[in-house]
This record gives C-alpha cells, structure tokens and sequence, in this order.
C-alpha cells in the first residue's frame, strides 16, 4: 500500500484545538496534522460504514475536504439508487414482514452511493425511537425509514412536523389516538424530553399543553387522520409562547428555544466525534448558533465534519463502533456482500435490532457496545463471516482482495490486510501476527481468512 | 445442491487412483472388504444403467442447460477442471464417459463405520486404464503439494502387501488389480486391507442382518442399501434427533409410527430399481411385530384391507398426502408421544374447548374423524376481478371423513362460525380488515365461505397476502372439507363426484405426491419474490439470485412426480419412493 | 483455572475501588460506580423461572380441606390421598413429589396468596406488571431486572450482570435501557472460537482501555465456559425436558462464576404460555408441574454438587392465578393471587401468608394478600444486595424469608 510512509503510530491526529472558534474551522492539512491514511478511514467511518482499499486510496488523494464535498453530494445517481432500493423494501415488507425489511436496509447501507446520508438516518432512527413491535406492519417502518431519510440532511423543521404524521411514529410512542377530551401525552413528552429540549428544561405543565396541540391525530388502517372535531383548538400556553397552538406550530416553539438546538447538536457531536468527553457548552454555541438560525441539519452535520475538533485527537478512536459499524465496516472493506438478513440477527444479539430501540432513549452506545458478552460474540461473528462456509458461505475473500489489489505474495497481502483493517493503529509485524494465527496448512486463502479474523479482534477495531 | 459440488464428485470418481502390480481378477466381493461394525454400507451392483441416467447425453444435455451451469462454465475453476477432463480423455484414450463405464463396470461399495471413518470401494475392468489415470492424477497432485512447499504431504507406504497412497495425508487410497480402494483415513484403509488379508476378524459379509438384508432386497435391483439400526439407535446425535421430534405434536402425527417402526427394527433394507424414466427406491424394515398396543399404534391400519385413501384427482395440484392415522388414538397417548407442553398446543385445546362448547377433545370431537384423511396443496387461479396477491401462496386442505355426519353437521358448522368469529374479533382489535362470511352452492352441497373486501384496493396486480385466503367449509355426506380456498373447495366437491368411493391401499399408513411441474408453476409465479429473498438470505447480487432461482424452477421442473408410500406392504413395514424424471423438460 | 472472581471479589472489594480510579474518570462514570458497588459486593445469583400463562395455584399448593375446593372443581378436583401433604389442610400437587422433598428440607419456601392492586385479568396486561413491577403504569423504563442489570453494571467489569437461558425471545423483565443482556440457548455462545493476546502499550484512550479490559475477562470467561458448555446434562442427572436443559446451562453459568447475577428460564413455551388452561387442563396441568419439580429437583441436587448451593436463590412466578370455579371445559379462567416458591440453600423453609380463603374472592378468584414486589424487594435486597428502591421506584418491605 502505498500510503503506508505516511503513517507514523500514535500521531494519527493533531492535537484538539483550544478555542471554540478554532474547533469549527475547516481542517486544512499542514505542518503537524498531515493528511494521512488513517484520517481518511476515521472519515469514512464516521460519514459511512466504513471503506474500501479503493475508496480509502481516493478518498487519501481527494484530501479532506474535498471527499467531504462528495460524502455530501456523491456524484453517482443516489436518487435512482434509493427508488430502486424503495421498491424491492416495500416488496419485501409486504412478503416478508419486519425481518426481510431489516436484511434491505443492511443492504442499502452497503450498497449506498449516499453513505452519509444512510448513516444520518440511522442517528435519527435511534433519536425518534419509535418502538417497530407496536407499529404492526412492515410497510409503516419502511415509511418511516424513508421520512427519515428525505430529511436527515435536510430541514429539521419539515421533519419533525411531518413525524407528527408518520403511522409508525404515532404508534411506536403509543399516540394513535389523541381524544380532545383525552390528550394523550405520550408523545408530546416524548418530543419535549427526548426529541428537542431534554430533561429539566420544561414543566409538567408543558407536556400537557403540548399534547392539547396534538389534539385530533389518529391512526386507523394503517393512515394517519386528523379528525378536526378531537382537535383542541383552544389557546395553549408553551415554554412561555400563546396562541391556538397546532402540531406545525408545537414544532416552530419547539425549534425557538435555544435548549433544542444545543440539544442537537451535542447529541450529533457525540454521533460524530466522541462517545464520551463532551464538548463544553461553549464549544457547542456556534454550532447551535447556526443551527438555530436555519435548522438545516446537513449543514451541522457538514460543519462538523470538515471541523478541526472531527481530524483532532479528541475525536480519533473515540467512538466505540456500533454492532452495524463492526459488521458492515469488515464486509464493506473486505468488497463483498453477506446475507444480510443472517446479519440482522447477529446484530439483535449484539443490542443493535433495528426498529427496536431499547428505550424511548434510543440505543444508549458507546463503551455500553462491549460487555464480555457482545464481545464474545463479536469476535464469533467475525469467525462466522470469515469461515469461507457456513452460514455467510465463503463471500468474503480477504486473499482475492488482497490480489485484486496486487499483494499477491502472502507476506504482502498481509501487510495490505492490516493496512485495510487497522491503518497505522498498531505496529504489528504482519508475517509474524499471520505466523501466530495461523497453522501450516489450509493455502494462502484459509491465511488470509485466519489474519482478517485476528485483525477484527483487535481491540483498535472496536472502536470507530 | 450446488453444480460444482456434483461436478466435483464426479471428477472424483473419474480421478480415481488406480492400484499399483496386481493384475488378477478381485474376487472377493466388497462386502467382505468391509468391517462388521458398518454402519451404512450401500452397493452398486449395475452401475451402467444408473450412469445411463445420471450422465448419459439426454442429463448432460439438461445439466449443461441449467441456468447456474452456464454461469458457473465461466468461472476459472470450471476451466480449469474441463481442461483437466480432456486431459485424462487424451490421456486415457477415450471419452469420459466411456471411462467412467470401465473403471465403474463392477459397481461402487460405500460404506461409513461408527467414529466416521468411510469407505468407498470402486471396481472396474480395466486395470490398465485405472493405473494411467492414478498416474496423471498422482503427477497433479504431486506438483500441486510442491507448488504450496509442502511436496511431503504426497507420499505412499507399503501395507499388508499393497501400497498404500496418501494426496493430502487424511484420506488414503489403494488400487488392486480392477478394484480401486477410497478410505477416509490411513486407518480406515489399512482395516479394510487386513481383512482382505485375512488378518483381522470378521467383515460385513458375515454379520446374518446384513446378509438377510442383502436378501430382502430384490434381485433386479441396480443397487441396495443397508442400514444397522440398533447400531445407529445408539449415536446420541440420532437419539436426539428423534428427541426433538417428541417436541412438536405435528412430526409426531407424521412420523410417529415410522419412527417407532424403526426404534423397533434392527435393520433397514433398500433396493433402488431403475424403471423406464423413473429411480424408485424401496426400504424394508425387519420389524417384529408392531405393537398394536403401542402409542404409536393410532398410524397402524387396525383391520384387513383398512389403509390410506387414494389421492384426488385435482387440477393444479402441487402436493397430495394421504394419511391412516386415528386422531383420538393419537391425543390420547399424547403424554407418550409428545410430552413438552407448548403454547401452541394449550392455545390449540383452548380454542378447541371453545369451538366445540366443551365438548371432549379427544373422546367427543376428535373420535369422529375416521382415520383415513387426505390433505391436498394446489395452486391457486385468481378471481381477475379481484386482483392477484404479490405473493401467490398455494391453497391447502384437509379432507376427512365423519363417523356421524347427520349428528356432527352442525356442530362443526357451530365451531368453524366461532372459529371466524374469534379471527375476526381479534383482527378488529387490530385494527386490521375482517372476513365476511357468506354461504353458497356448489351443485346440491352447501358451503361456508368467509372472504376479505377488496373494495378501495389499490393496485390490483399486487394485493395484500391476505387474498390468498378465502377460507371454506363444505360437507357432503360423511366428507368434511376444510380448505383455505373456495375454489380448492369446489374442486375437491368435484372430485369426490368422480372417483365416488375408491378403495384404500391395504396397509399403507402415509402416501405422498408431489407434482413438479406444478410446483415450478407456482415459483415461477413467485419468481420476484423468490430473487429479492434469496439477494437479502444468501447476499448474491440480482444476476446470481436469478440464475440460482431459475435452477432451482429447472429443477423442480425435471422431477415430473415424486411419490412416496410407507406402512405394512406385503407383509413387512416398507417404505417406497419413486423419482419420475422429466428429461425431456426443456430447461429455461 | 484462573483465580475465581469471588475470591477476587472477598480480597480486593472494599474502599480500594473508588479509590484505585483515576481522577479523570467522567462523573456519570463515578456515580455508576458508587451504584454499582454495593451490588458487587455479594455474589449471589437469583435465578427466576416465569411460569407462562398463569399458574392454578389451587391446583399447585392444594388447600384439599376446604370445601369450597371440593365443590367447586368437578372434573379438577385432586383427590386428597394423591397429594404431598405438608400440613394438616396443604398438599402438593400429585407429580410435584421433589416439591416435597425440598420443603422438608427447608430449601423451599412458598409464599402464599401474591398477587397486586387491581390486577389485570389479560395476559399482556398482567404479565406487563410482573415484568415491569410499575403496576401503575408510571412509565418506568424496561423490566424491573433489565433495570437491575443497568443497575449492577459496573465500568470495572464484571460486564454481564444478568442473561437469559432459553429459546423462546427474552421476555421484557429483562431488557434495560443501556446493558444488553443476553439470551442464549446455549454457553456456547459465549465461548470464543478463536482467540489471541493484543501485546499493548498503555493508552491515554479510556475507550481503548475499556475494549482491552473486556478483552481479557472475554478471554478468561471463555477458558472457564469452555469445557462446562459441553457438559452432557443427563450425566449431570437432568430430565430431558426443555427447563431442565435451560437449568442444567444455568448451573454452568453460575459453576463458570463470571459474574452473572440473574439467570432468567422459563417454562410453558412463551406466547401465551402452557400454564394457561381454558380447557382439558387436568392433564396438561399434571404434565407441566412435573417438569417443573423434577426440573428444579435437578437443578438444586447439581448445585449442591457444585457446592453452589448456598449463593443460589431460584423463584417461581407467574403472571395470575386461575378462578376458583370451572368454566365448563374442564378447565379455568384468569384469576388473580396465587403461591410462588422461593428454592435454594439460604431460605428459612416452610410457608409465608396464610393460604387465600375460598370464600372471600373478587370475581371468583382468591384475594392477594402480599403485593408481590414485597417479594421482589426481598430477592433484590436482602439476596442481591442491590438498591431495591432504585429498581422498584418506591419502598417496599421486604419478607422475612431468608436466614441471616
């Protein structure tokens, strides 16, 4: 591999920079941050799942900014990708139910000429937390994953009015029906205390209000209704605000008060950069700031992601991966395609099932990922892709991509395959780890296999 | 089953090694090559008629028409191994196919002893041609252990006076004259060798059940089978398996008395004839007596001439199972047969309990189904003015017939409103549509239908599941039709007209076909469906999902019947399976 | 072997733990911990085993004296010589011989007529309660376990407080809002197939050092599981019946000692459950008790064996009890307080509460008169050692159940 002088270990990424204002700044490659392999694969697993030898070689060319223009607007047709993507999930949620659903959606974010905008859908599918067992029909959480995703770089605005009413949001936080007589507050806490302001910064009295404007939604066969006569059309009194309040207005208040939009954008700065050390509030401000102004969510994700703070050492290695980051990240780099509804299993075991947040919290993450268990059974998930039979057959074929890319020899594709998979992390000697994990016979495939299989045990690899 | 894997296999038997010197006849049959503790020995008596079947020019032509064949004739590997067959033709001096006929004319034993070790003896009538191709291969794999640096792996020792080969030091093989020895460890050859020798103790020849075995089988047959159940009984894997069979009430309904038929048997003999297109495969137990007594006894016809019925007749048919199996018989020994209390069999007494008002399961409801029972699975034709589901399921139902028809009319009209009713009220809750029930004619026999509205249906070609089902009752004289479809229903009412009362099959407890063509009819019609699930279930891209649903259709195609038949025939428990082929089945 | 973590746990726990973590350590961190701490102390292991479907609780702790019993069950009625007598007016059910046996011991306890304020005769409803203990539905988040486990967990290992054993989906009690706790049918699971040393240098990157410590304990869990998976539970003298299995792997579980504190099995299949008898329930009723105490028979003799005996506490539950009366079909509805057993070497023995009367009922079934998240209190603190209060979202007394 040819970037491989540009790694030195330990020095993957700059220092984190001081001032808030210095943080936000685009990251310009020089003197003491050099642009290097690592940081491309750091970018690719943030704004992705993960990379390729090829993408990770165009994206180190590209530089930083640059990949981050074509993260944003890929060039291939993503809008024709995700139609023909909309229909086989659709097909396949009438004929095989939530599960065949899930086995698509792993596919797409495989497949997807759109990574970034796949992987924000799936921070806003963990932040509504819609509860899918509730939701009775496939059909509804595959529009509910595409609401999510013609918004999760767009107007924040427009999305949350429009999961308002979305079935599968209604039902998952148990509001299909909200009586005049009866407000149901379900959701209107749901939206105070998880989706915009968080705990602490609104009254009980709030809640009630805020479910007095959300008066008259309904969900019958499968459609959601809004019955004019249940709705409250009476003043209401929110977070200080007055007026004959509506679900469209809740969200305008919503969406005013400072405390959501800091809201936001911690909780994307975790997503993005560190799963602990919160940023201060005061590095937060700007990026609030701005958010506030247009509540354009792609535009808070791009600045984070061309930022100083994201290629500093406060965001490098400081994600702990999610189940699907871990499994796609080694399918994806290995340049095959698994089973995916196999896939979905394995990651319900390791907490991830898709549609079925643990809480109205969503996935709670971070070093919560790892317990000796989920581990145990990462490390046997990998074996599982890794085996050449099996359940997953032998689609993955480290040797054939080490060839492909001209590492033919077995010491060479070694060293490629640690490049790959762990960049400069750890200075291994790559003979001598293959030597280790692997026996005397079986050929160079079975070799390969065996090191692909080491080098998703790291513990580097765990964490994005 | 995967091409390349039969493709593999074959050239297997083609790459034979060959045995070194000896030159005189074999005449010791195989079997007493063989130890005594084999637990599964199959023979291949006459091979060339099989190989006739299997690899002549008609199952070439279909297999090399086979979508997953012609995307597989590209791949390297593939190549690699045609390039390798013209060699050994070359080589040989012949085609493969006639190769094959020589090195194979004196049939094939294989056999598997406890702990795995397996052995396959093949004998030919050219030991000439058999050493060339040991040669050839022996030169192969030789510079493929070097190519890798580990030439020591291709190695021979010498061994009650044969040599003795090891390619990849696990399994071994031997050549002796015409006869070609494969073992799957050096151990497992070397028994083999002393006891051809003389040296060791008995082999399988001697052990009486095989013998006996070797008897029961017919003598036309151009292979048998045999089988050492009280050995096998023992592996734990079996008892397991069998194990797990006492957890779900429906395998033990299905498989009770063949499991316990063979609990019972100390051996299994199969005879496997070839007639005209068809490979038929009967298996004979020894079996003492079966206990009439016994839990398993609700599958044994009790009286002379009592037996399963013969199939209907019906259009479209996919699947036809007639049983004898008396249901009373079979619930009230339940805590034998099937001890686990699950959900699904409380829910089921539950929802009985209601139904029938209370009545006794066992002794009230169930004591009025005769044992004699047919279920059939048929595709389905779709109302046009209705709309076709996305996925087209196949209608399925079950034919019985009443002890008291006259008493039990209503009462079973009673539960089946309930039973929709309980759906219905269920499904509101749900806030999912309900059936509505609707009684019609069908000549002078009235039936019970329940259906879904399809009013404000969007797209008519690709309706919700749901309108696979349009569930009926029917009765007519002491037949009960229970069908998922009404137009399934109306067919069975048909049928029932013209076959008036046929006469069981003597003995028979479970006879089952399969249509093949029909069921390639019904995947066809599924064909999108079948490739999206196969692109998320196995990860292949739309073109190999295609391919590998396109064999699969094929496939199905090429097996014009299957047929199979078990209970107590002519005296003893047999089992009987016949594969009608469909060569001439034009593959798409 | 390596040193078990109970020993570990008896050496090293006390002031030093706090006090051995950095300064650098995130409050939220600090604050887990100190929750955590006191958990860690102990190492006892509760194991529950959910009775799906609701239990006849007459028909299990029979009350054979009372004529109300007698007449009010005609086809269900057990006669009195077939039962285990354990005082002048109880007996067990005929098939629950080793039920007996047990509470001559004094490892078995049964806590009678539990039950909750204006219980829910529906399955889902009822179940809801038991798994969530927020019978009033305060939205208390997860199962009253699952938030055990959160509880439990600690940032210093060991990492899996609590797992489910079985093959039907985990049931809700146990799911929690950041631990993911596990169901497996076998230990397998969690023996790694391969595995090697990561030769590290110290790292500044506490995630890092988080994954490395799982790494380890992964590993050395994995060495102690190993051989324990494969062990054959005839031999170990378990029926075949499937809640044998489950506990015959739990008793691994708890051989292994790697720190799993709640072992959840279950009996009568999920979904609505085996316990749930409309209909014909004399002999399915028969059926499942049997498994029942022979399955748990088992399940104590081998840890005895094991010597595990004193630190295990297995209890029973199930979502309602059934109505007095029969409903015409040989069988029972929904009905609300029954007994549940309490079975392991550190019980008093014998019986808590007064059997229910038979002719004080509320919609023909009998009254509770022990809310049962006194029971749940009693387990998570007196046995666990954990914060019941913390999990049960309010005070409740514990029972006086256990031996000092």
């Amino acid at each position: 591999m040819t970037a491989r002088t540009t790694l030195s270990r330990g020095s993957e990424a700059g220092p984190a920079p001081a001032d808030p204002e210095q943080a936000w700044q685009p990251y310009q490659p020089g003197d003491g941050r050099p642009w290097n392999l690592a940081l491309a694969a750091h970018l690719l697993r943030r704004a992705g799942f993960g990379a390729s030898h090829a993408r990770l070689q165009q994206a180190f060319a590209a530089g930083p900014q640059r990949t981050i223009d074509v993260l944003l607007r890929p060039e291939a047709d993503a809008a024709a990708f995700d139609r023909a993507f909309d229909e086989h999930e659709a097909a396949a949620a009438d004929a095989g139910g939530e599960h065949a659903l899930r086995g698509w959606w792993l596919r797409r974010m495989l497949e997807t000429p759109h990574p970034l905008q796949e992987k924000t859908t799936l921070f806003w599918l963990g932040h509504v937390a819609a509860d899918g067992s509730r939701a009775g029909s496939a059909r509804l959480l595959q529009e509910h994953v595409r609401l999510l995703r013609s918004q999760a770089l767009g107007d924040t605005r427009i999305l949350l009015a429009s999961l308002l009413r979305d079935p599968a949001t209604l039902l998952g936080h148990g509001a299909e029906q909200s009586h005049r007589s009866r407000p149901n507050e379900r959701l209107a806490r749901h939206l105070l205390e998880n989706v915009t302001l968080g705990p602490g910064a609104f009254s009980q009295e709030d809640v009630q209000e805020a479910a007095r404007a959300l008066t008259g939604g309904f969900v019958r066969d499968g459609r959601y209704a809004f019955v004019a006569r249940e709705h409250d059309a009476g003043v209401k009194r929110i977070l200080g605000r007055q007026g004959s309040f509506a679900g469209d207005d809740l969200i305008d208040v919503l969406l005013e008060q400072p405390a959501t939009a800091e809201r936001l954008a911690q909780k994307l700065c975790r997503w993005l950069i560190a799963d602990e050390d919160e940023p201060e509030r005061a590095l937060i401000a700007p990026l609030a700031a701005a958010f506030a102004h247009e509540h354009d969510f792609g535009k808070l994700v791009e600045t984070v992601l061309r930022s100083n703070l994201f290629f500093s050492a406060r965001a490098y290695r400081r994600k702990v991966k999610s189940p699907i980051e871990y499994a796609l990240g080694l399918v994806i780099a290995l340049e095959g395609v698994v089973s995916t509804t196999e896939l979905a299993k394995d990651l319900a075991a390791l907490g991830q099932e898709l549609f079925r947040p643990p809480a109205a919290k969503g996935w709670a993450g971070g070093r919560r990922w790892i317990d000796e268990a989920t581990l145990a059974r990462r490390h046997n998930l990998a074996a599982d892709l890794l085996r050449g039979a099996g359940r997953y057959g032998d689609r993955l074929d480290p040797h054939q991509v080490a060839r492909r890319h001209g590492c033919e020899r077995e010491d060479s594709a070694a060293r490629f395959l640690v490049d790959l998979l762990l960049q400069g992390d750890r200075d291994l000697d790559a003979g001598a780890l293959l030597q280790a994990v692997h026996g005397t016979s079986g050929g160079p495939a079975a070799a390969a296999r065996a090191l692909a299989r080491a080098l998703a045990r790291f513990p580097e690899y765990q964490l994005a | 089953m995967k091409l390349r894997d039969v493709l593999f296999l074959a050239s297997l038997l083609l790459l034979c090694p060959r045995p070194a010197g000896a030159q005189e006849e074999v005449r010791a049959p195989a079997a007493s090559w063989i130890p005594e503790d084999a637990v599964f020995a199959l023979e291949i008596l006459r091979p060339a008629p099989l190989l006739e079947m299997l690899c002549g020019e008609k199952a070439t032509a279909l297999v090399t028409s086979l979508p997953a064949y012609r995307r597989n004739e590209e791949t390297k590997e593939f190549q690699d191994f045609l390039g390798l067959v013209k060699l050994l033709e070359a080589d040989l001096e012949t085609d493969w196919r006639s190769a094959l006929a020589r090195l194979t004319s004196g049939g094939f034993s294989f056999a598997l002893c406890p702990g795995g070790a397996a052995l396959l003896i093949v004998d030919g009538s050219d030991a000439d041609m058999l050493q060339s191709l040991h040669g050839v291969l022996l030169g192969i794999a030789r510079a493929e252990a070097e190519k890798q640096g580990k030439a020591e792996r291709v190695s021979s020792s010498e061994h009650a006076g044969v040599t003795c080969w090891t390619f990849d030091d696990k399994g071994a093989h031997a050549l002796i004259g015409t006869r070609l020895v494969l073992a799957s460890s050096q151990e497992a050859l070397r028994a083999a060798l002393e006891l051809q020798a003389g040296d060791a103790g008995a082999s399988l020849a001697t052990v009486p059940a095989f013998q006996a075995a070797r008897l029961a089988a017919l003598q036309d047959a151009a292979a048998c089978l045999y089988l050492d159940l009280a050995r096998l009984g023992r592996a734990p894997r079996v008892q397991r398996a069998l194990e797990e069979n006492r957890r779900n009430p429906l395998a033990a309904l299905l498989l009770s008395g063949m499991a316990e038929a063979l609990r019972q048997s100390s051996w299994l003999a199969g005879a496997l004839r070839i007639e005209q297109d068809a490979l038929v495969l009967e298996a004979t137990l020894n079996e003492i007596e079966r206990d009439p007594q016994g839990p398993a006894a609700f599958a044994l016809p009790a009286a002379p001439g009592d037996g399963a019925l013969p199939h209907l007749a019906l259009p479209r048919r996919v699947a036809a199972i007639s049983l004898y199996r008396d249901l009373a018989r079979f619930y009230a020994a339940k805590d034998d047969l099937f001890p686990e209390r699950t959900s699904e069999l409380i829910f089921f007494e539950n929802m009985m309990g209601i139904f029938f008002t209370g009545r006794e399961l066992t002794g009230e409801v169930l004591a009025q189904a005769r044992p004699a029972m047919r279920l059939v699975v048929a595709e389905q034709e779709y109302d046009l003015a209705i709309g076709t589901p996305l996925v087209q399921l196949p209608a399925f139902a079950a034919v019985l017939e009443l002890d008291e028809p006259e008493e039990f009319a209503e009462v079973i009209e009673e539960a089946w409103q309930k039973a929709l009713g309980l759906i219905n009220f269920t499904r509101g809750q749900q806030a999912l549509p309900g059936l509505i029930i609707d009684r019609v004619t069908h000549g002078d026999t009235r039936m019970t239908v329940a259906y879904f509205s399809s009013a404000g249906a969007e797209d008519r070609a690709r309706l919700h599941q749901r309108f696979n089902f349009r569930p009926a009752l029917a009765l007519r004289g002491d037949h009960l039709i229970l069908s998922s479809s009404e137009g399934l229903a109306r067919d069975i009412l048909d049928a029932l007209d013209q076959d008036a009362r046929q006469a069981p099959l003597a003995g028979a407890d479970t006879l089952i076909e399969l249509d093949g063509g029909q069921l390639a009819s019904l995947l066809e019609a599924n064909h999108a469906t079948l490739v999206r699930q196969n692109m998320i279930e196995k990860g292949h891209t739309m073109e190999e999902a295609e391919a590998e649903v396109s064999t699969f259709i094929a496939l199905a195609r090429l097996v014009d019947r299957l047929e199979l038949c078990a209970g107590s025939l002519q005296g003893a428990t047999r089992f009987r399976a016949a594969a009608r082929l469909n060569v001439e089945a034009p593959a798409r | 072997m390596p040193t078990s973590r109970r020993h570990f746990l008896k050496a090293s726990l006390g002031a030093s733990a706090l006090a051995s973590f950095a300064s650098g350590v995130p409050g939220f961190l600090a604050r887990a911990l100190a929750a955590a701490q006191r958990a860690q102390e102990r190492d006892t292991v509760l194991v529950v085993v959910q009775l799906t479907g609701g239990n006849d609780g007459l028909n299990t702790v029979v009350p054979f004296t009372d004529d109300v019993y007698g007449r009010s069950r005609s086809t269900l009625r057990l006669p009195a010589a077939t039962l285990h007598r354990i005082s002048a007016d109880l007996g067990f059910h005929p098939d629950m011989k080793e039920f007996r046996g047990l509470f001559d011991e004094e490892l078995l306890s049964i806590v009678q007529g539990v039950g909750y304020p204006r219980q829910d005769r529906d399955h889902d409803g009822a179940m809801r309660a038991w798994h969530t203990a927020d019978c009033e539905a305060r939205g208390a988040p997860g199962g009253w376990l699952g938030r055990a486990a959160d509880l439990a967990w600690n940032v210093d290992g060991p990492g899996v407080p609590a797992a489910f054993v079985g093959s039907i989906p985990r049931p809700f009690g146990l799911s929690a809002e950041a631990t993911v706790v596990p169901a497996l049918r076998s230990l397998e699971e969690l023996v790694l197939r391969e595995a090697q040393e990561h030769g590290s240098s110290p790292s500044d990157n506490p995630l890092l050092e988080h994954v490395r410590a799982v790494d380890r304990r992964a590993r050395s869990n994995s060495l102690r599981l190993e051989p324990l998976a494969r062990q054959d539970s005839g031999a170990a003298g378990y029926p075949s019946f499937s809640l044998a299995q489950d506990l015959h792997q739990a008793a691994r579980l708890i051989e292994a000692d790697i720190g799993v504190r709640i072992i959840y099995c279950e009996l009568g299949g999920g979904g609505i459950g085996g316990f749930d008898n409309h209909a014909n329930q004399l002999g399915n009723h028969c059926a499942l008790l049997r498994q029942l105490a022979e399955s748990v028979a088992a399940f104590m003799r081998d840890l005895r064996r094991i010597g595990a005996l004193p630190r295990v506490l297995l209890m029973t539950f199930s979502e309602f009890g059934r109505t007095v009366s029969e409903n015409g079909r040989r069988g029972t509805g929904h009905g609300e307080a029954a007994p549940l057993f309490l079975v392991g070497g550190g019980l008093k023995g014998g019986l808590a509460g007064p059997h229910p009367s038979l002719t004080d009922l509320v919609d023909d079934a009998p009254k509770h008169h022990t809310d049962f998240r006194r029971v749940y209190a009693t387990v998570l603190e007196k046995w666990l050692g954990f914060d019941a209060r913390a999990v049960l979202g309010e005070e409740f007394a514990p029972l006086d159940l256990l031996r000092p």
